[in-house]
């Protein structure tokens, strides 16, 4: 077996297990620990357009806070776009997706796409930069905030690589990006990627929380 | 409309004394971590476990803070100050926790004094964080809890600890009971100010807090004048008028409960329909939206705030203003626990607008409001006072802005701090209160 054979079988499969039963361990051990039912008279009874609502609004920062977040939070959103790009529209990404799926899409031209990942990358380097050097963020970080931010970083590095075949065979490149992507996998449940998953449950909870009290939250 | 400055004085200077004599309970240092333990595994739910595991620690919760934002000390993020439950979440709680614990350190007695100084001090509640956290979670809740574990194991600081203790054992705060209100009452008589005492049944239930009787009898009496234009079936409770509940503010759930319970069973004797908290904003969370939870029953009457009744008396026609004379120029405070907490927001200037005042709205306002500093009971701490001094220059510099003559608030305790803050930095802006505006603005 091939170091690509390796990659794209069992360990692809070992990671892809390991991330559907931790994210669902997660979601079902948080699920579990339950929440009490509020005996207060609502203001309103609009919870679910309350928490849909904030799970809009939250991805703006509002006016008040607009002009001391910039930074952090367009490059946060620009980081997102960007990774999202990177992996939904490369080529060999959606011939992957479509072996899987069994359906495709257009694609966006390898050039983009590299310019984008780079982008990307980026984006990443200096919000890692801000971490450890604004007082708050360096205080308040812990190793789950290196960990992740190193298991993103190197599929992406690895990918740029293989795109542009540079420094090794390309099924080396290829089964190495692989791993990467797998060692992304395997973290994901245990890290703060988990907000992938918990993100919108959150702003939903709390739009709804607030909005029974009759805040816009 | 004003204050008694000789009460003034003599009430800040019963505060420096608050607290000096207050006995600390001698609790070992494992005892201690023992109990904040077991009240974070009771008082954590499925909700904050996700916003547990949700944090990205972004850290712009800290520019949220009035108190990051008047010192830029780092430790006054708001996701600092709920450290310790976090890693108790991860090693005690988590479904992950069996992976977690060998690489996550265990909270410490010694953890739970430095934090005292953060979640105390440093935190009012205010949960002007929870508006701004781009994952959607509510820090002020998790930092409520660490509240409640810091005062199971003991940590209340002495002056809120003085005063919870008071309210558990004789259901006083400040030492008002039922003779200072009769007092008051009583003056307020020979003024000609009707206020209905003890009657068996009544429509309304009306509630003040000690810090009226003391220092704000005035807006007892604006309230008095209202009910009493609206020809309300009304009464006070002279064994049931206390709507401060320290325990909320000090995280001790069980004088809370005592609190709750005292009015609710009052409210029940009487076959109140309605309860009318007076300009409290913690008063109003702890009745309105956390009674019925904390008693595990529903409230057999409605729970308004007094702006809130006010508006609705506008609303319907029923309270006729007339403007005031001069057409002086307001702008308005929001309480954090009325406004961003509670959802009273739009009634307060529903209010001013029917006065006809020129209502001027300072840059944070309504759910982003800054807190006026000392909310929560902050107030009462001595050790914290050059730090609420500071963000006390925040609400200066945006009520300067305004340019309004005058501040409106509808709390007795944000008007005390603000008060506080004013005479420090002699600043001479009047802070004043909305039940009193709008009694003196009555039309004939």
């Amino acid at each position: 077996m091939t170091l690509l054979d390796f990659a794209r079988g069992p360990a692809l499969q070992w990671s892809l297990i390991i991330l559907v039963f931790g994210v669902l361990w997660q979601l079902l051990g948080t699920i579990l620990i339950g929440v009490k039912k509020d005996l207060s008279k609502p203001r309103r009874n609009t919870a679910v357009r309350d928490g849909l609502a904030t799970i809009a609004t939250r991805s703006l920062p509002e006016h008040q806070f607009e002009k001391k977040i910039r930074f952090q939070h367009f490059s946060g959103y620009a980081w997102h776009v960007a990774l999202f790009i990177a992996v939904l529209f490369s080529a060999p990404h959606i011939l992957f997706f479509e072996s899987v799926l069994g359906f495709g899409w257009p694609h966006l031209p390898n050039g983009i796409i590299l310019v984008t990942a780079a982008i990307a990358l980026a984006i990443l380097f200096a919000l890692v930069i801000r971490r450890l050097s604004h007082p708050v963020q360096r205080l308040i970080s812990n190793a789950d905030d290196y960990i992740s931010v190193i298991v993103v970083i190197v599929p992406l590095v690895t990918g740029m690589l293989a795109s542009a075949h540079i420094g090794a065979r390309y099924e080396t490149l290829l089964a190495i990006h692989f791993l990467s992507v797998e060692a992304l996998f395997v973290w994901f449940p245990f890290g703060k990627l988990m907000h992938t998953a918990l993100t919108f449950p959150s702003r939903f909870r709390a739009g709804a929380a607030f909005g029974r009290r009759g805040v816009k939250a | 409309m004003s204050v008694d400055n000789a009460a003034f004085r003599d009430f800040r200077e019963s505060l420096e004394r608050l607290g000096i004599d207050t006995p600390s309970e001698v609790i070992s240092d494992e005892e201690r971590v023992r109990r904040a333990k077991q009240t974070f595994m009771d008082k954590l739910d499925g909700r904050m476990a996700v916003d547990l595991t949700t944090c990205v620690h972004c850290g712009m919760c800290a520019e949220a803070c009035h108190f990051y934002e008047a010192t830029q000390d780092e430790k006054y993020a708001p996701v600092h100050k709920f450290e310790p439950l976090r890693r108790f979440y991860r090693r005690e709680l988590s479904p992950m926790r069996w992976l977690f614990r060998p690489f996550t350190r265990d909270i410490t007695a010694q953890d739970l004094e430095t934090w005292q100084e953060l979640v105390y001090d440093a935190c009012t509640g205010c949960g002007r964080c929870d508006m701004m956290c781009p994952m959607g979670i509510r820090l002020s809740t998790l930092i409520n809890v660490m509240r409640q574990g810091l005062a199971s194991a003991g940590l209340v600081p002495a002056e809120l600890q003085a005063l919870q203790n008071e309210q558990r054992d004789s259901d006083t705060v400040f030492g008002v009971g039922a003779g200072k209100l009769r007092e008051v009452i009583d003056r307020l008589g020979r003024q000609g100010i009707e206020i209905p005492l003890d009657k068996d049944q009544a429509e309304v239930l009306v509630l003040t807090t000690a810090v009226e009787v003391l220092l704000f009898s005035d807006a007892l009496a604006a309230t008095a004048k209202i009910l009493n234009r609206l020809g309300a079936d009304w009464t006070m409770l002279s064994q049931g008028f206390e709507a401060a509940n320290i325990g909320l503010v000090s995280g001790d759930e069980v004088t809370q409960k005592r609190a709750t319970a005292k009015i609710v069973e009052q409210a029940k004797a009487c076959g109140a329909r309605t309860v009318i908290l007076p300009e409290s904003g913690h008063a109003y969370q702890a009745l309105r939206w956390e009674g019925a939870n904390v008693l595990g029953e529903v409230l057999p009457f409605e729970v308004l705030a007094m702006s809130e009744f006010i508006a609705r008396e506008i609303d319907a026609g029923r309270l006729k203003l007339k403007s005031p004379a001069n057409g002086s120029s307001v702008t308005y405070h929001d309480p954090c626990r009325l406004g961003r907490h509670g959802g009273v927001i739009e009634q307060p200037r529903q209010v001013l607008k029917a006065l006809g005042l020129d209502f001027r709205e300072a840059d944070s306002n309504g759910r982003e409001n800054f807190c006026c500093g000392g909310g929560c009971g902050e107030y009462v701490i001595k050790r914290s006072a050059p730090l609420r001094q500071k963000a006390f220059e925040i609400k200066k510099r945006e009520f300067d802005e305004t340019g309004a003559d005058t501040v409106i608030t509808s709390c007795a305790n944000c008007r005390i701090n603000l008060m506080i803050g004013a005479d420090n930095a002699g600043w001479q802006k009047p802070v004043e209160s909305l039940v009193e505006k709008v009694a003196a603005s009555l039309a004939e």
